[in-house]
């Protein structure tokens, strides 16, 4: 990584370091509440994914739709950069932004599920869910780097959240797991595997798209 | 012979409502260009094209000697670019932007930017969206400045700002060319700025370059020429006639090639000069426009 990647990097996590600190912190209050009974579990898990899909929302509208939109892109761009390594830096900024608050919220449910009253056969479902957050946030990214656009951005998110609420339906009707979700183990069955590999692995395509397809636009202005 | 800090060939840049048309332009280093036009003449797509943000559709591009836009990581160590609607990160400080760009530039000079924070009067603490606009535009200066860079692309720098703002801001930049080496690319539509600064200038109107020339040539060869025309005397043509208006035996005719032929052509047709009034920068951009404008296929 070059000296100008890396200070673009960092700008950016500096200037998104009350929204990932914030998120941490919500998350993690989330999580507290999941083993204090059956509707604080719900209540807690529900919180965990809005926390997740705000910061996804805020990371992605402030850091990209934005700057592109309040004209700071002419400043950074004025900078010595070229377009792709500008690229470059604006996707693993924004993917550092997100992934290390997901990574830590995920070990702290991992934790939590394995600690409390909680049945450990629900961290599968738990695993697939955030996993599919994750690509939903590498979606949304690559949608809002590709276009530039608040519309299509809004779009993405509608899109995005709405497909939250079927997610959970079609991953509970799945007997890999509804047959485990109660039990005492975290049972890994090939299927379960299958999704959370798709899903992260959809998450890096679409990030390595928005790479080619954003670094080979004419007019970045 | 030093490498021309631009050059421009026949650059196309082609959009749906409005097309740069063999845009051709050579600035020399130590040099201000003033870009003269109207709104949507082409002059922030030329910029944006000098600064490898806009692509060329056809036609070179170099700048400070590199290859725009396939090196402009390169050239815009030595550029610096201010923009009337380019905006810094609102939440965060000057002082912050300040450390950021010169995290970035090897050549920041700390002593020049703390002379710039005192001579305009900023405040590094204070957070940019707390800025009005005339101290935007000289933050934005100064962090261009600071980096000491040989060529500054300015995007019509004095939009908006009060004239003490715009004096402060053109003060500076006269102060910025004491390096003969560096040099200025200013775009503005108002002429009255640019007359004050620039050595060369170019008119840019609906995407064509339609003159460019050292200023002082253009203020010695545009002439608005007031002629006394007896009624049986046929008008003679005069060397670069770009304009003429006829009112009873007063013709007044502007002429972008005022020189000793025009006197010897009216002399020779009998007809008396009452008198030659200098244009100002203003008169001869309007001049030239509505001219050219003219000549342009539709």
């Amino acid at each position: 990584m070059n000296s100008i990647v890396r200070h673009l990097i960092l700008k950016d996590l500096y200037l998104m370091r009350w929204l990932i600190g914030g998120s941490i912190v919500a998350g993690l209050l989330s999580l507290a509440m999941m083993p204090l009974g059956k509707i604080f579990a719900y209540v807690g898990g529900v919180s965990l994914i809005c926390v997740l899909i705000v910061l996804n929302i805020f990371l992605v509208m402030t850091n990209v739709v934005q700057e592109k939109k309040d004209k700071v892109l002419l400043f950074i761009l004025s900078l010595p950069v070229s377009t792709r390594e500008y690229t470059v830096a604006k996707v693993l900024a924004n993917t550092i932004a997100f992934t290390v608050p997901w990574l830590v919220l995920t070990a702290a449910n991992i934790v939590m599920i394995d600690v409390s009253q909680i049945p450990n056969g629900i961290l599968p479902f738990w695993l697939a869910v955030l996993a599919y957050l994750l690509f939903y946030y590498c979606s949304l990214l690559a949608v809002s780097l590709v276009t530039e656009s608040t519309g299509w951005h809004t779009t993405a998110i509608i899109i995005g959240n709405v497909s939250v609420n079927f997610l959970i339906p079609i991953l509970l009707s799945r007997p890999s797991v509804t047959a485990h979700g109660d039990g005492p183990v975290a049972v890994w069955t090939g299927d379960i595997l299958a999704i959370i590999a798709v899903e992260l692995l959809a998450g890096v395509a679409a990030l390595g798209l928005a790479v080619y397809l954003h670094s080979r636009r004419p007019d970045f202005v | 012979m030093t490498t021309p800090a631009i050059e421009l060939a026949h650059v196309e840049k082609v959009y749906r409502y409005f097309r740069l048309s063999d845009a051709s332009l050579r600035l020399e280093a130590g040099q201000i260009m003033g870009l003269v036009g109207p709104n949507g003449a082409g002059k922030s797509t030329t910029i944006r094209i000098l600064m490898g943000m806009i692509r060329q559709d056809r036609g070179e591009v170099r700048v400070l000697g590199r290859s725009m836009p396939r090196e402009q990581a390169a050239a815009k160590r030595d550029i610096g670019f201010v923009s009337e609607d380019m905006r810094l990160y609102g939440a965060a400080t000057l002082a912050w932007h300040m450390r950021f760009v010169a995290s970035i530039y090897p050549d920041w000079d700390a002593k020049y930017a703390d002379l710039l924070v005192r001579r305009f009067n900023l405040h590094p603490d204070q957070s940019i969206k707390a800025l009005s606009h005339g101290e935007r535009v000289k933050a934005t200066l100064l962090l261009a400045l600071a980096h000491r860079p040989r060529l500054l692309l300015l995007d019509e720098p004095t939009t908006g700002l009060d004239p003490v703002a715009r004096h402060e801001v053109l003060a500076e930049l006269m102060d910025a060319l004491r390096d003969e080496h560096r040099a200025i690319l200013f775009s503005s539509h108002n002429t009255h700025d640019v007359e004050q600064i620039s050595d060369v200038i170019t008119f840019l109107d609906r995407g064509r370059v339609i003159d460019s020339s050292d200023k002082e040539t253009f203020l010695d060869r545009w002439r608005r020429v007031h002629l006394d025309l007896p009624p049986d005397v046929a008008m003679p043509v005069l060397p670069g006639t770009v304009d003429t208006s006829v009112s009873g035996r007063v013709v007044v005719v502007t002429t972008s090639a005022y020189s000793a032929e025009v006197h010897a052509a009216c002399q020779q047709a009998g007809v008396t000069i009452r008198e030659v009034q200098r244009m100002t920068l203003e008169e001869i951009f309007v001049a030239n426009v509505m001219s050219k404008r003219g000549e342009m296929p539709s």
